[in-house]
């Protein structure tokens, strides 16, 4: 750790000044500033949508920032391509490495400027002496005569950054390198970086592993809704302080009355899709609202998808108003009651250049179908009428384009989508992502509603406190089984509680 | 929120701007020209040489919408004309002419054989794509060779003669010297741009162009409206073929050939997106006139053939810029901030 002393004297290599990105619907990136210094390790945590991947699009030059200036090394710019970004010293070394899979280590890394002997040929022991060479000036040790493809994931990311390096990078940004590691894979990748952190190169990890944050990095900045929440030394924090500034504490929560009755009218029982989730036993009564919360890839999101339609949703009973539920794509679901809001809308739930008028109508085009194919238009502006004011989607008229609607009044135009079709189910995948605090407030508003009007309702989401606020049970899944029950109002219903049992999957896991 | 109600003009004008360049170029060569172009005579030239490409072009337009290509109608245009042909003509006696089946069957049933025919072809092409996930652009190209080569098979390579005058009403007949072709055209365009804008099958069409994954989850299914494109599309070349023969009242396989790219120049023209979604039947019928007006003009221009071809790809190009620059336009985006701001100022 003898690099904390220098880092007062030495300069920056990347400031990120007032940096603001926004996509149609979307405020990527807002005022966001950054720095990050020479022989630093510098976490950057945050939610999914919290604005990390638009930032690394900017920083590797894919995505041109609105507003705002990035200094590398001295260098200002406002605006980088992917070639200036190289050439500045900014190297990204992404979860799958993307190299010359069928050539040596050697060969990938003196590509391009391979030695040649005097009859113009490429002299193969001097390429390989050399690259033996380079690697033995960073300490990593590799068979350079061994094609890339045959070496583990660790040391294809390790090869990755120490070509980065050889490149003349300064900064090299790591996303997610630990996804798919074993322990042991782990403390070699960290005993590499931390070596070359030593040795005064920068930075920047990104992962969803917080320990491991705790573990390599120096400092951590935490991203929530496009913005910089702060910058902190590592050695100055907890997980818990971490968890709650991702989370975000000064939200005004929203709190409602349980509408649960005594009726059952979902019912799941031992349903079970190999590798995904097991024996998930559900119980769902009129206007009950039951939140469903894990680690990504615990399997709730399969189990969303799966209901619906939209993948395979294995063996095992389901039941609406005790009837089989047999759907086995999306518009069967609407018909026997179920209805689903994906968590990528732009992908599942809108059509974007079409009006929201045909957005909202989708499924029940059935309904407002009148001779020869023919839609009722009428009908159908005073239905949309209806849920634009109902929902006060914000819109200049019902023929806008959905695309071009802020994120939070497009996802009230797909609850208008679902909610059209008058489910007796509803499944929700996260439900507020991407989408402003005051349109958040809006969207509990309207599925405090549904639930009112006797919709059984299931969140899906890794917002602990939102789930708390809005639900009267809540249930964590870790890996695809049901483990811990939550109910409103209980002593034990804390967040804290809540991450733990989230948490304690990780720790069975391994 | 008054100032959110406002029309957008500029949309508007971008919406419609085929009408205005088609208007522009019939008045430059009216101007230009003078008598000979502006002749009723004339105008219903211009009309009929735009109604073989415009059935054709409904088809495209269909299946445009969807998000993919019909590279096929031309192959099916030139099938269905020789197959019909292969059914009614008298087979001739000289050798090495063209063969025919010698079965002389009436018009009447042969016309619903090759609209049959048609359907087939695209019901096929239809179901490679959507279930054998084969990529539309080869899967249509490939069929447009292989329709064309059984084309030729069947007619040996020459060119067949003599369809009855039952079978070339709708291409040849006309009623007070106004071509039938040209009003059944009009009148298809009128239904079929009705149809695809309020029925549900439009909706579906342009909603599995423009996100196939959003139009299943939100209860269509892709894979049969795809089909159904493509069974239009070819229904529609079958129709074209029909019409064709029976302004030409001969045929041979090399028929229509070219005509594929007329198809997706005249809808791309006329603002059908080639990424599908947007636009409208009614709009390829204005890249329809422009490509024929075009046409008509520079040959009473006398312009050097040669120069034609050239020509016509310039004015293309220059309107598929038209299109890329439409789609960069964007209109103002409304973000929450900007509204919560807009609210506390009228507050």
């Amino acid at each position: 750790m003898n690099t904390k002393d220098t880092n007062k004297i030495t300069t920056p290599i990347l400031v990120m000044n007032d940096v603001s990105k926004a996509y149609p619907g979307v405020q990527a990136l807002r005022r966001v500033n950054l720095k990050v210094l020479p022989g630093e390790i510098h976490g950057l945590v945050g939610k999914n949508g919290a604005g990390k991947s638009t930032l690394m699009a900017v920083l590797m030059g894919i995505t041109e920032p609105n507003e705002g200036t990035i200094e590398v090394d001295g260098k200002v710019f406002t605006s980088m391509n992917s070639k200036e970004a190289i050439n500045a010293g900014i190297a990204y070394v992404p979860q799958h490495v993307a190299m010359m899979d069928s050539l040596t280590v050697a060969e990938n890394i003196l590509a391009g400027e391979l030695p040649k002997n005097k009859f113009g040929f490429i002299d193969w022991k001097k390429v390989n002496l050399e690259a033996e060479e380079r690697l033995k000036r960073l300490n990593l040790q590799l068979d350079v005569t061994k094609k890339v493809e045959g070496l583990g994931v660790a040391e294809q990311t390790m090869l990755a950054i120490s070509k980065a390096l050889f490149g003349n990078a300064k900064l090299i940004i790591l996303d997610e390198p630990t996804a798919s590691l074993s322990r042991s894979d782990i403390n070699r990748l960290f005993n590499f970086v931390k070596s070359l952190r030593d040795q005064g190169v920068a930075f920047v990890y990104i992962s969803h592993h917080l320990e491991e944050v705790f573990e390599i990095c120096d400092r951590v900045t935490v991203m929530r809704d496009g913005r910089v929440v702060d910058t902190k030394y590592v050695k100055d924090i907890g997980i818990p302080e971490l968890v709650m500034m991702m989370v975000g504490e000064g939200v005004e929560e929203y709190t409602r009355d349980s509408t649960c009755t005594d009726e059952i009218v979902f019912v799941l029982n031992n349903l079970t899709r190999r590798g995904y989730y097991e024996d998930i036993k559900l119980e769902l009564k009129k206007g009950e609202i039951v939140g469903l919360t894990g680690l990504q890839g615990c399997g709730s999101e399969q189990l969303g998808k799966g209901l619906f339609g939209l993948e395979y949703r294995g063996i095992g009973e389901v039941k609406i108003h005790g009837e089989e539920f047999t759907a086995m794509r999306p518009i069967d679901s609407f018909n026997q009651g179920l209805a689903y809001l994906p968590q990528d809308r732009y992908r599942y739930g809108l059509v974007g250049v079409r009006p929201v008028r045909e957005n909202v109508t989708y499924p029940i085009l059935n309904r407002l179908v009148r001779l020869i194919n023919l839609i009722n238009r009428n009908e159908e502006k005073k239905i949309v009428a209806d849920y634009i004011e109902g929902l006060d989607i914000i819109t200049p008229n019902q023929e806008q384009p959905v695309r071009l609607l802020s994120g939070g009044n497009q996802q009230k135009v797909v609850f208008a989508k679902l909610a059209s079709t008058k489910p007796t189910v509803l499944i929700l995948h996260e439900p507020t992502q991407g989408v402003d605090v005051r349109a958040k407030m809006d969207i509990f508003r309207i599925i405090d509603e549904l639930a009112k009007q006797g919709v059984a309702t299931v969140v899906i989401s890794s917002e602990i406190r939102e789930l708390i606020g809005i639900c009267d049970r809540i249930l964590v899944m870790n890996s695809g089984k049901l483990t811990h029950e939550y109910m409103k109002g209980a002593k034990d219903t804390t967040p804290e509680n809540i991450l733990t049992a989230i948490e304690g999957g990780i720790k069975n896991h391994e | 929120m008054n100032n959110l109600k406002k029309i957008d003009w500029m949309k508007l004008l971008l919406d419609n701007f085929i009408w205005l360049i088609v208007a522009g170029v019939y008045l430059y060569f009216a101007s230009n020209i003078g008598g000979k172009f502006s002749t009723i005579l004339n105008q219903i030239n211009i009309l009929s040489h735009a109604a073989v490409l415009g059935i054709l072009v409904i088809g495209q337009a269909i299946v445009l919408l969807t998000g993919n290509f019909d590279l096929s109608a031309e192959g099916v245009l030139s099938l269905t004309t020789i197959f019909a042909m292969w059914l009614m003509v008298e087979p001739r006696k000289d050798a090495g002419g063209a063969m025919a089946s010698g079965l002389m069957l009436h018009p009447f049933i042969v016309i619903p054989i090759i609209l049959i025919l048609g359907m087939l072809s695209g019901w096929l092409i239809g179901t490679l794509i959507t279930r054998l996930k084969m990529n539309n652009f080869i899967v249509t190209l490939a069929m447009q060779l292989v329709l064309r080569g059984i084309a030729m098979l069947i007619s040996n390579g020459q060119i067949m003669t003599g369809s009855p005058t039952l079978f070339n009403w709708l291409g040849g007949k006309r009623i007070n010297g106004f071509p039938v072709a040209v009003g059944v055209t009009l009148i298809m365009y009128l239904v079929v741009n009705y149809l695809l804008n309020h029925s549900k099958f439009g909706r579906e069409l342009r909603a599995v162009g423009a996100n196939r994954d959003a139009a299943q989850a939100s209860g269509f299914d892709p894979k049969k409206t795809i089909t159904f494109a493509y069974i239009i599309s070819g229904f529609m070349a079958a129709f074209a073929g029909w019409m064709l023969l029976g302004r030409l009242e001969t045929s041979i396989s090399t028929l229509g050939q070219g005509m594929t790219l007329e198809t997706v120049a005249a809808s791309v023209i006329g603002g059908v997106s080639l990424k599908g979604g947007l636009g409208s039947v009614g709009g390829a019928f204005a890249g329809v006139m422009l490509l024929s007006i075009i046409d008509n003009g520079l040959n009473l221009m006398n312009v050097d053939p040669f120069w034609v071809q050239g020509i016509r790809g310039m004015i293309i190009l220059l309107a598929l810029l038209l299109e890329a620059q439409k789609f960069r336009y964007k209109p103002k985006v409304i973000h929450d901030d900007v509204i919560i701001a807009t609210e506390k100022t009228q507050a």
